[in-house]
């Protein structure tokens, strides 16, 4: 079986973000990036997978350098090769330009049986671009995934996918298939000392604009589908009343409010 | 026209569509288009019938055999049939398990934008900005749809208040016959709830729950410290959980339990939508968090910016003490 993960680098969760001065994204020049979250989740399901039924895992990211050092970091988990999509035209991309890209790449690699992709992603956060990458690349998909189990023979797939209110839906549908993969399907892996070592001589394929045949007003910015007007903080409806003074004096603070005030003790 | 997309069980429309319906009676009210409810399934003329009492123009049925159980391929297949036949301004879904499973899949057919999660809206000029949230709730993006209509968005669970539908209204019905190519190629095989949790906490009076600012499983003690000394019961976030600190059944979100303590203490958690919607009901919420930016003190109704090692001894032993003393 031959797996595709996607991996998404976003800044590490520990950084402190800060509005650029067009307010249309952060300041991202000094801050480190580390694989979305999701992503490492997929990734270890993408290496059980070959583990059990044999095959290739190769990992594919979208962005500047610091892709390029998340591919790096898939590679010393266990990934075979990685591809990298490079490109300055590529700045700006939202998921649909970015899952455009994404899909002719993997088609240029001779497609996947299986691709994986995090449910979604620590920056945008919304989960379309696996759905609209199976779109493009006309295979079907499964959201929210917290179980799978393939049949190569068969040449179909089981996929757990969580619900709402506490209910899971198990569906089969034909591979090559996509399925956005939930935290915690797993306990991922981390990267070990041999890992690194060998991840330094995998293969890393460096794929731009042109490789993919895409022209320039399809591709980053201009080939998103929406403007962005404004990033902000959002305004708190501020009825929270911020208890201050050392951690005992809040702490007493507290208990006296919910006492006297709020009467919930 | 606006097009709501109703979500439905049993025969009637699900809570998410109420929230739906508010999101477009507003954006209806300032752009001045109709509000259509469409409904997908099989034997859908209870839902239509519950839905057309809402004050909207129209409710459109697309009944048909293959769309009796909700799949991607075939609702694709139907609503883009429908789309290019009826051109609305807007398709509103909910940003639900049915909403992003399929809306993302339409926007690429119809090469035309999404935005996903949205929280709400803006009319600059004749253009439709709509917001979403980025970096897991922490900043807000105000963003622009480009070229023509239709635009498609999903409405963030809990962001429309779905109490507020105007109802009072006699909706015309009317049938669509989708030209779909067959049953969907993903096939249900099996619908379970996802664990029978011992840890019921829907009656629990008082809560205390961690986060991922927890740090490490070890660390949770002072959570259950906590939780002893006042006579509450533990929660807990969802990264919690998926780090195996505590097992499933403690989990509190829109995948786990839904929960509206009396006294709700929210510790190391930063507040994702997903948390929110189980808990935000709470009587009185307390976040103790060091990040004064985080979410939840959106819905906190009291705060303690530090950290939390800090401050959850501090309160455990004022409870601990008051106990000695009564
Ligand atoms: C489909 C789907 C379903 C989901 N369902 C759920 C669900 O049911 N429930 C749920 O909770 N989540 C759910 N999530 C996950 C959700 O999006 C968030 O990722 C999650 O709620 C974040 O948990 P957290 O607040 O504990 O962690 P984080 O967001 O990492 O926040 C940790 C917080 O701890 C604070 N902190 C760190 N150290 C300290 C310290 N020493 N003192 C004080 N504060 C500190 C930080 O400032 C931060 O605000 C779901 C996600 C998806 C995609
Ligand atoms: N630039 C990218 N490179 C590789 N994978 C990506 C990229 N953008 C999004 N993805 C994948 O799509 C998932 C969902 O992202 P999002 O749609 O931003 O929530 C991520 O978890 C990644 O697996």
């Amino acid at each position: 079986m031959k797996i595709i993960s996607c991996i998404k680098p976003v800044p590490d969760p520990a950084s402190r973000l800060v509005i650029n001065e067009t307010k249309t994204w952060i300041k991202d020049q000094d801050l480190t990036f580390v694989a979305s979250e999701a992503d490492n989740y997929a990734l270890e399901e993408a290496l059980r997978l070959k583990e059990k039924h044999g095959g290739e895992v190769v990992v594919i990211s979208m962005g500047g350098e610091e892709a390029a050092r998340v591919l790096r970091s898939g590679l010393a988990m266990g990934a075979d090769r990685a591809i990298h999509l490079f490109d300055e035209k590529f700045k700006g991309a939202d998921e649909f330009a970015a899952a455009e890209a994404l899909a002719e790449a993997i088609r240029k690699d001779g497609g996947a049986d299986l691709i994986l992709t995090g449910v979604q992603s620590d920056d945008l956060g919304t989960g379309m671009t696996g759905v609209m990458l199976a779109e493009f690349l006309g295979i079907g998909h499964a959201t929210v995934v917290v179980g799978v189990e393939a049949n190569p023979d068969a040449k179909t797939l089981r996929a757990k996918r969580e619900l709402e209110g506490g209910m899971n839906e198990t569906v089969e549908l034909p591979v090559p298939a996509l399925l956005t993969i939930q935290f915690g399907i797993n306990q991922p892996r981390y990267a070990s000392l041999k890992g690194i070592m060998a991840a330094k001589k995998k293969e890393m394929k460096v794929l731009a604009a042109a490789d993919l045949g895409l022209a320039d007003h399809q591709v980053g910015r201009a080939g998103a589908m929406y403007e962005v007007k404004e990033v902000l903080i959002p305004e708190r409806k501020s009825r929270v009343e911020i208890l201050t003074g050392t951690p005992e004096e809040a702490a007493a603070k507290l208990v006296e409010k919910l006492r006297k005030e709020a009467k919930v003790l | 026209m606006i097009f709501v997309i109703a979500e439905h069980n049993n025969g009637r429309p699900k809570p998410i569509t109420n929230e739906l319906l508010v999101a477009a009676q507003r954006v209806s009210r300032e752009f001045g288009q109709p509000v259509t409810a469409i409904v997908l399934g099989e034997n859908t003329a209870a839902v239509a019938d519950d839905l057309k009492s809402r004050k909207i123009d129209r409710v459109i049925r697309i009944d048909d055999p293959n769309l009796a159980q909700y799949s991607p391929d075939t609702y694709v297949t139907a609503l883009n049939g429908l789309l290019a036949d009826e051109k609305p301004f807007l398709v509103i879904a909910g940003h639900t398990t049915q909403g992003y499973d399929f809306a993302p899949r339409l926007a690429v057919k119809l090469r035309r934008p999404l935005i996903a999660g949205m929280v709400d809206f803006e009319k600059h000029g004749d253009r439709l900005i709509l917001t979403r949230q980025i970096f897991n709730a922490k900043m807000n993006m105000k963003t622009a749809v480009r070229g023509e209509a239709p635009y498609l968005a999903t409405a963030s669970p809990g962001a429309f208040p779905g109490d507020e539908v105007e109802g009072g209204g006699n909706a015309e019905v009317v049938s669509y016959a989708a030209q779909l190519e067959g049953p969907s190629t993903r096939k249900v095989v099996d619908r379970a709830e996802a664990q029978k949790g011992q840890a019921d906490l829907s009656s629990a009076p008082i809560i205390i729950s961690g986060g991922r600012g927890l740090k490490q499983k070890e660390n949770f003690q002072v959570i259950f410290d906590l939780a002893q000394s006042i006579g509450g019961s533990v929660g807990a976030s969802r990264p919690v959980v998926d780090a195996e600190w505590l097992p499933r059944e403690y989990q509190i979100g829109s995948s786990g339990q839904t929960v509206s303590p009396r006294l709700y203490i929210a510790v190391g958690i930063s507040g994702a939508i997903q948390h929110l919607v189980g808990m935000q009901t709470s009587r009185c919420i307390v976040a103790i968090n060091k990040d004064a930016e985080a979410p939840i003190f959106k819905v906190a109704h009291y705060g303690i910016v530090d950290d939390l090692f800090k401050v959850l001894p501090a309160l455990t032993k004022i409870f601990n003490d008051l106990k000695a003393g009564s």
